[in-house]
This record gives structure tokens, sequence and C-alpha cells, in this order.
């Protein structure tokens, strides 16, 4: 090391750090000497209370503006446990009307953060506080607050999509902090809650506010950030109006199949979120949970059901693309069952003799019973797997299923190897045995036939790009898009469709499918289907118990994208 | 040739300002161990201080010849020990490693590691130079950093990185090259603004046309640089919204998680009522009430301030500045490379410590919860710094060992 080096060096380090203690020495100054009386007397008192501000929550909106989700303004009633006299505890429960003894056991809670106020009662409109406000402040250590409450605008339509709050139960939350307990709340819950703000006062030995703190400043609350959603709320007005006059637990979902977006996305029973913004009372919760029909639940994409003859269009596929059968192929004729063993696999009638868009349009059984034995149950569950099946597609809802895809590794750990046969294949290739979907995936699936496999992960917030395809490009195969898209044209088209009379005044295109889920019980109805014109949207139709798909899911289907193109035009 | 061996005293004015912050550091924590229920603090304190003497002695009487010999193997001891923590950590926050009845802090022996380890890297790179040596020494310190900052204790690994940063400038690498050195950080981070980036690539120019670097290096430099930043906001933009709100609360992390200033405020309110002379030794009105969080830890400074006054802690400050002065010196006289490196690394130990810390106290640094040395409470910092201190007096009086 050069001896002039080293010399510049030290001289450096030398002034740098000389500077550095002056600078330590210089706030000491200010501290110590400037406002040293200042902080001598909060010293002598020490009452500095740090309030927090809540930050607004953001909003949520749909994709045309309407404001689905805000906050209104609302009042809470705090107490600092180490500025509360237990004495007084007696006359605050008579003022806000709730039993001394639950009174109490809060402060003994909060007491071993004696600094930290903590709620007595929340979610106070300005006529409750008014009444009491002028005792209270006489108080020492009650304060009311101001604690911004979660409002719903369209609370049933948007239930299982927004979800609903509650107040926090995180140690480490500030008093009134509200989080997000299920849906977008809780999924964004990061994204829309912002950052609180800081507010330090000076408070008398009584607990009043003396002063603003004169020290480090105080932080100004961050409000969190806005969610757009791509849900219509219209749309979703319209569609549960019509799933909710069926009287049966359902759920419809419409996606935009060019870009993703999920348009409408409903479940019927609904519930009222705000009453958990309020704070929900025993006997609400009790009546909620004990509901048979579940209105917590969301059909769209928590609940997974057999996607039954849906499934055919993805079995069709897998049948065309990989060479199987062509669209002239005609098996041995339908009578009306396959007899397999000592297994007779039922039709719901005799079709006879015909070719994949006949089977497709009129939703025979036997046909693809007879064709599917060409290949193996694994080529047909990857090929489902790429429809979208089996895994979950919005990667926003926790409780989103993934549904099941059933393939050999998953029966033979649940049957032992050779517990199962050819009957499963046949049952998964008309969409049941195993197989599981959400509505949500079942809507995805069509979407994948309408886009020629273009069509991306759908989302759910408007905010940010669009996702990318799911349907693997190397599956693609041109003519087999070409049949299955005219096979759920024939759906409508021909005189023997499944839809076709329930179709048969639809001012525009309609590719569809029906499906009819075995299940204890009535059956399932299903439907499934797209249109080109006036909007590229997939729609999935899905009523629990509710018996023949194009009977009683077919009508839902159509009234609903009527009143949507018919309103948009 | 025995002209050749440079001997001098010990330093007296070292060891006199080493001695007040020694005793202040005693009282203080004896102070604020007073509140009954840290009673037993006191006597531990004592018990790792007499290690801490024993370990000074050491270091004064040790071969710094023999300890450059050992460093590599040390360091990597060290971080096989902060890798075990990340595992096996026990206390608050998992920084402990217990070893029988003893709880060391890894990360605190982990500096004085770092320092053994960038000295003779800095050392061996000035007898026989390495193409790229520079970057092989930077990424060497790497592991102990980043072992350090996923425990998580972003404060310390940011002070490890400050402490090599000052040694290659007392190598005497300028801060030019300082700043190429860590161009890829400065790329990500003003690619978040136009103009803070178009002022980093000028700055980058400059330095490049400066220190004339072939047309290869440029190309590094200027496209690696531009690559980087191009991708960081990508990158950023894939992460959904929860992790970038992570990542922030990662990188900036507050001891707080009230988020409400507490610690900060009171810190302030204890320092500001010491006023000229301070409340008494003893008397401090804050730490009785224990009000005052952390007093032996990381805020013992707010403790002796409230308690000695401006004029105390003018006589702390003015010590460790001597401290540091006579550090410097000791490390200008050695000449041989790694025992001038060694007293400069824990020079600017020191420097960034205390600043920080008291820094910290009066608000005017984030709560990062780096210790005062000497000062605050705690066994692995304490014999760290006194075998450091030792060996800087050892360097000192053996100046030119060969």
């Amino acid at each position: 090391m050069l001896r002039k080096e080293k010399q510049w060096s030290s001289l450096a380090f030398m002034l740098m750090t000389l500077l550095l203690f002056m600078i330590l020495g210089g706030r000491l100054f200010y501290l110590q000497i400037v406002k040293g009386d200042y902080y001598r007397g909060l010293s002598s008192q020490n009452h500095i209370r740090v309030i927090t501000k809540p930050a607004p929550r953001g909003l949520i909106s749909d994709r045309n503006g309407v404001v689905l989700a805000d906050s209104r303004p609302s009042f809470i009633v705090t107490a600092v446990p180490s500025e509360f006299d237990s004495a007084n505890t007696g006359q605050v429960a008579s003022l806000l009307g709730i039993p001394e003894e639950a009174l109490s056991s809060i402060l003994d809670q909060a007491s071993s953060v004696p600094h930290k106020p903590v709620v007595l009662q929340a979610s106070m409109s300005v006529d409750d506080v008014s009444s009491i406000a002028e005792y209270i402040y006489r108080i020492p250590g009650v304060l009311i607050d101001v604690a911004p409450q979660r409002r719903y605008h369209r609370p049933e339509e948007f239930c299982h999509i927004i979800g609903y709050v509650g107040l926090s139960d995180d140690p480490e939350s500030y008093r009134g902090e509200i989080t997000g307990r299920t849906g977008i709340e809780f999924n964004l819950n990061e994204v829309l809650r912002g950052s609180p703000g800081l507010h330090r006062e000076v408070v008398d030995a009584m607990g009043r506010v003396v002063e603003e703190y004169r020290g480090t400043g105080s932080d100004e609350p961050l409000p969190g950030t806005n969610v757009i959603i791509t849900i219509d709320a219209e749309l979703q007005r319209t569609a549960l109006e019509q799933l909710e006059k069926t009287a049966l637990p359902g759920a419809v979902v419409i996606v935009n199949y060019v870009n993703g977006d999920i348009l409408c996305a409903v479940s019927s029973p609904t519930f009222d979120p705000n009453m958990f913004s309020r704070g929900i009372s025993q006997d609400e919760w009790d009546a909620l949970i004990q509901n048979t029909a579940n209105p917590l639940y969301c059909r769209a994409w928590t609940a997974s059901y057999p996607p039954a003859s849906t499934f055919k269009i993805v079995t069709a596929y897998w049948l065309l693309a990989e060479g199987l059968i062509s669209e002239n192929t005609m098996p041995a004729p339908c009578y009306g069952s396959l007899i397999l063993g000592d297994t007779e696999f039922g039709c719901w009638t005799a079709h006879g003799r015909l070719n994949i868009i006949s089977a497709l349009a009129r939703s025979c059984d036997v046909f693809f019973y007879r064709t599917a034995q060409l290949g193996s149950l694994d080529e047909l569950a990857e090929y489902a797997e790429f429809f979208g099946l089996g895994s979950r597609l919005t990667e926003i809802f926790a409780d989103e299923r993934s549904g099941l895809v059933p393939d050999s590794d998953y029966l033979n750990s649940t049957y032992g190897p050779g517990g199962w046969g050819l009957g499963n294949l046949l049952n998964v290739s008309i969409g049941q045995g195993e197989l599981l979907s959400t509505p949500l995936q079942m809507a995805a699936m069509t979407g994948v036939i309408a886009s020629r496999g273009q069509m991306p992960l759908p989302r759910l917030v408007l905010q940010g790009e669009q996702r990318e395809p799911f349907f693997p490009p190397k599956a693609c195969d041109d003519t087999a898009f070409d049949v299955v898209t005219e096979g759920m044209l024939q759906v409508i088209e021909s005189r023997r469709g499944t839809l076709h009379t329930v179709f048969s005044d639809f001012p525009w295109d309609f590719w569809g499918k029906t499906g009819t889920a075995e299940c204890s019980g009535e059956d399932h109805a299903i439907i499934v289907g797209f249109t080109r014109e006036p909007e590229p949207v997939v729609i999935c139709v899905f009523i629990e118990h509710g018996g023949h798909g194009g009977v009683i899911a077919g009508p839902v289907a159509r009234d609903i994208l009527l009143s949507y193109f018919e309103g948009s035009d | 040739m025995i002209d050749l061996i440079g001997r001098d005293r010990p330093d007296v004015i070292y060891l006199i300002a080493l001695l007040v912050l020694f005793l202040i550091g005693l009282a203080a924590v004896f102070s604020a161990s007073t509140v009954i229920s840290e009673s037993g603090l006191f006597d531990k304190q004592l018990t790792w201080s007499i290690i801490g003497l024993l370990a000074f002695l050491v270091g004064t009487i040790i071969s710094l010849r023999r300890l450059e010999e050992i460093s590599p193997i040390a360091y990597a001891f060290i971080c096989l020990l902060l890798l075990l923590t990340l595992f096996i950590g026990s206390g608050p926050a998992n920084r402990w490693l217990a070893i029988g009845p003893i709880h060391v802090q890894p990360s605190e022996i982990a500096k004085a590691g770092l320092i053994f380890m960038t000295a003779w890297w800095l050392a061996s790179q000035k007898v026989r130079p390495r193409k790229f040596g520079e970057t092989l020494i930077f990424l060497t310190v790497v592991p102990a950093v980043v072992l350090t900052a996923l425990q998580p204790d972003l404060g310390t690994a940011v002070s490890m990185l400050l402490i090599v940063l000052a040694m290659f400038i007392w190598a005497g690498y300028g801060v030019g090259w300082i700043i190429l050195l860590v161009s890829p950080i400065l790329a990500a981070v003003s690619s978040m603004n136009i103009l803070l980036w178009l002022g980093f690539m000028i700055i980058l120019t400059i330095i490049l046309y400066r220190r004339k670097y072939a047309v290869p290096m440029w190309i590094a430099f200027m496209g690696g640089n531009s690559i980087v930043a191009a991708l960081t906001p990508m990158a950023w933009k894939m992460l959904k919204p929860y992790q970038q709100s992570r990542l922030i609360t990662f990188l900036n992390p507050s001891n707080d998680p009230h988020g409400s200033g507490w610690n900060i405020i009171q810190s302030e309110v204890a320092v500001g009522s010491g006023g000229l002379s301070g409340q008494g030794f003893l008397q401090g009105a804050q730490k009785e009430l224990a009000f005052l969080p952390a007093r032996h830890t990381d805020f013992v400074f707010s403790v002796w301030a409230e308690e000695m006054g401006f004029i105390g802690c003018l006589i702390l400050l003015t010590a460790f500045f001597i401290l540091f002065w006579r550090m410097v010196s000791a490390a200008r006289k050695s000449v041989n490379p790694f025992n001038s490196l060694v007293a400069a690394g824990t020079a600017a130990y020191i420097g960034i410590h205390v600043f920080v810390n008291v820094g910290m106290t009066l608000g005017i640094m984030p709560v990062t919860g780096l210790p005062l040395p000497l000062i605050s409470y705690g066994g692995s910092q304490l014999v760290t710094v006194l075998f450091l201190f030792g060996l800087v007096l050892n360097a000192g009086m053996y100046w030119r060992e060969v």
C-alpha cells in the first residue's frame, strides 16, 4: 500500500466519521438543550397516546365502474386500559347497553398492553353516538373514534365473489382494523387494506388531549388500492334473477373466451355480507350455518360435480385429434345400452347408427362407450387436463377447487391395481365416474372449443394484462375443432338436438351441449355453450337436482343471454 | 534486522478511551437492569466482561500472521454457524445458537470473521493480483451477508456490507470503483425512475471513461446494467400484489410491529428530558417506569442520555471518536496490509454501529436493532469487539511485523 494512498484514505475516514458524529451531536443538542424543557415536561407525566388512523379500504367496482363495495363512516368506542378507572365500568356499560361483566372481561384481556386502546363497541351510527357522546367524553380513558365500516351495494349478487370482512383478530392489528374473511376481500386483503396512519397526542392525567405531539411527525394513512373486477354487475343481477326463478341451488358462469374475463359468476342461494360488516349475531350465524342449501358455499368454483354429457366435447375432441375416429366413423348402432361383462351401461334412448356429430347433437352415450375403447384412460385424462379440468384456474380464490381427473395412478391408489377396468374408462368418457369439475372449469372447457384453443386462463381482476392460454398449442387440431364445433351447433340446429326447442327462437347462433349428472336424488342439470355474435362468451349453467339438462338449465341460459345481449345493444 | 521490526509502546490514549467506554457500558447496563424484573442481567454482563477482557488480552498477544493464515478457515466456520442458526436458531427471531448453557449470536461473531476474510483477500490481492480478484472477494462475503439477511436481520447484513466496502476504500479502491462493484444493485433501484436511471448511466459513463477501461468492459458494464434495469420492472410486474407487498415489508422491516413509533417516541422523550446534565445516575424516570423498550440492548444509549444528559453523551461520543481516530492511526501505521486492514475494518465497524444505533435512539435512523458496541448488553458482541480491539492495539504496537 502506498503511503500517499493511505493518507488519503485515513483523511477520508476521519472526515466522514467526524461529519456523522457531528450530526449526532447536533441532534442531541436539539433534543436535550433546545427542546429539553418540552421533553422533561412530557417525561414527568409520560402521557403520549398513539392513535392509529384506519386506512380507507380500497373500493371494489365492476368492469363498468359500478361500485360494489365501499366504506361508510361509522364510529367505535374505545378505551385505553391504563387510563381507564374501573370504577366507571358500570356507567360505561349502561351507556353502551352492554352487560357490565362483558365490559370488564374486554378490559381485563386488554390490560396486558395498557397503552393500546381496545374496542368496546363497534359500528355505531351517528345517531347512536350523538346520544351518548356527551357522557362518554367526561369519562377518562374512553374515546369515540371514526372507523370506516364496509358496505356492500349488491350484497346478494356478489356475496361469494367479493366475500365479507370482519374485525381482525390478529394480535398485531390495530383496534378496529377490519380484515377480509372470504372472497376477494380475503384473497386481495393485502392490496385492499392500505396502511394505517399514526397520530400522536399528548394527554393529561385524565386522558384528555392537551396538544399534538411535537416530536417526530405523524403519518397519514395510506388508502388501500381500488380493485376493479371483470364482472358485469347487470349481467350478474340478471343471472341471479333467472337462477332464483328455478328455486333450486345452482351456479351460472359466463366468461369472455377471447380475453378470459369472467363476466358473471353467481351461486344461489346467497346471503347478505353486510351482516358481517356490522357484526353478525349468533342467531344470524346459526341460521346461515344450519341452512342445508349452504348459502356460504360458492357453487361456481368451490363445488365440484360430474360434468356429465358436457364432457363429451372433450372425449370427442380427443378421439378426433388422436385419429381414433374420423368425422364419418359410424360404430355399431346404439340399441339403448351396452353390455360389458356383466354390467349394462345404459343410454337414455336407442339412437341407432350415427356419426360423431349426431352423437354430440343427440347426446348418445353408447357411441362414446364404443369409441372410447379405442384409446386408454390415461390418454383421455391427459386431454381432460389440457381442457383445464383437474386444476385451479383463477389462482385468486383460496377456496377454488381443482376438481378431479382420474387417471390410472389415481384409480390404482383408490381401488388397488386391477381393482378397476374398462368400465371406468366408459364412465369417464361420458363425464361420469370419478370425474369432477367446477362450473368454472366446465365453462373454460367449452371456451377451448369456442376459441379453438386460444382462450386465456380466466381472470377476475381487470387490472393488468390478460393471462396466457392454457390449452397446449401442440394439442390443437383444426379438423377436431371443426367437427366438435359442428356437433355443438347441431345440438341446436338438428331437429333432434337436445337444445333444439329451447333455442329455436334465439336470434343469434348458439353452440351448446347439455348434461345430466347422475347423483343420489334428482339428477343435476347442466348446459354449456357459446356464442360468437354479438359477443364471444361461453356460458355454463348448473342446477343442482334440476333434472334433465336441456329442460331446465337450457331456458335459464337462453334467458340470461337474451337479456344480456338485448340490453347491451 | 532489529530496526525492521517496528515496536511501540501500547497506545495510551486508545486504552483510556476504551476504558472510559467499558466503564460507561457497565454503568449503563447496571442502570438499565435496576428495574426489578431484569436484575440478573448485570451479573451476566459482568461475567461476559471478564471473558471479553481475556479475549482482549488474547487479541493483543496473538500473532496476527497466524491469524491471517487461518482467516479463510475461520470465515468458513462462521458461515457454518450462520447456516446452523437458520435451522436450529433459538431465542427471539431465532438469532441465537445454544451451545450448552451459553447462547451466542453468530451474526455478531460473523462481523469479525468477515473483517478477517476481507483483509486476507485484499492483502493477498496486493501481493499477488488476480484477474477479477476484487469481484471474487465480493462474492466471498456474499454467504455471510445473505445468511444473516435470511434470519431475517437485514440491518446487520447491510452493516456487514458497509464494513466490507469501507475496507475496499481503505485498500485504495476509489469510490468510482466501489460504484462499479455495486452497479447492478444501483441499476435495479434506479430503474424505477427514468431520470434516476439517466443520472446513474451518466455517472457510470464518467467512471468508465476516467478509469480508461477497454471496450469489452464498457460493453459488460453498460450492457449488463441495462439488462438488469430492463428486467427489474418486468420481474416486479410478474409478482402478485401480495408478493410485492411482502417484499416491501421484508426490505423495510420495522422492529415495531404495531407500527406506532412507540419505541422511538419514548426514546426521544428519554433523551430530551436528560437536558444538559441529566437526571442523575439511576434516576431516569423513563427507564424506571419501564416505558423505554429494550433499554439494556438497542436503546441503552437513551438510558445514558436521560441520566447523564448532554454532557454525558458528549463524553461518550468523544470517547468513541478518539477510539476511532486511534484505530485509524494504527491502521495507517501498520506496514503489513492484513494488520492495517483489520484495524481499518474494526474502525469502520465502530463508526457504522455508533452512528446507526445512536441515530436510531435520536429518531434520525430507522429501527434496525444494531447494538452499540461496548455499551449494549450482549455477550457475543462484547467479546467479539474486545477481541478486535485487542488486535488493533496489537497491530499498532507491532506495526512492522515480519
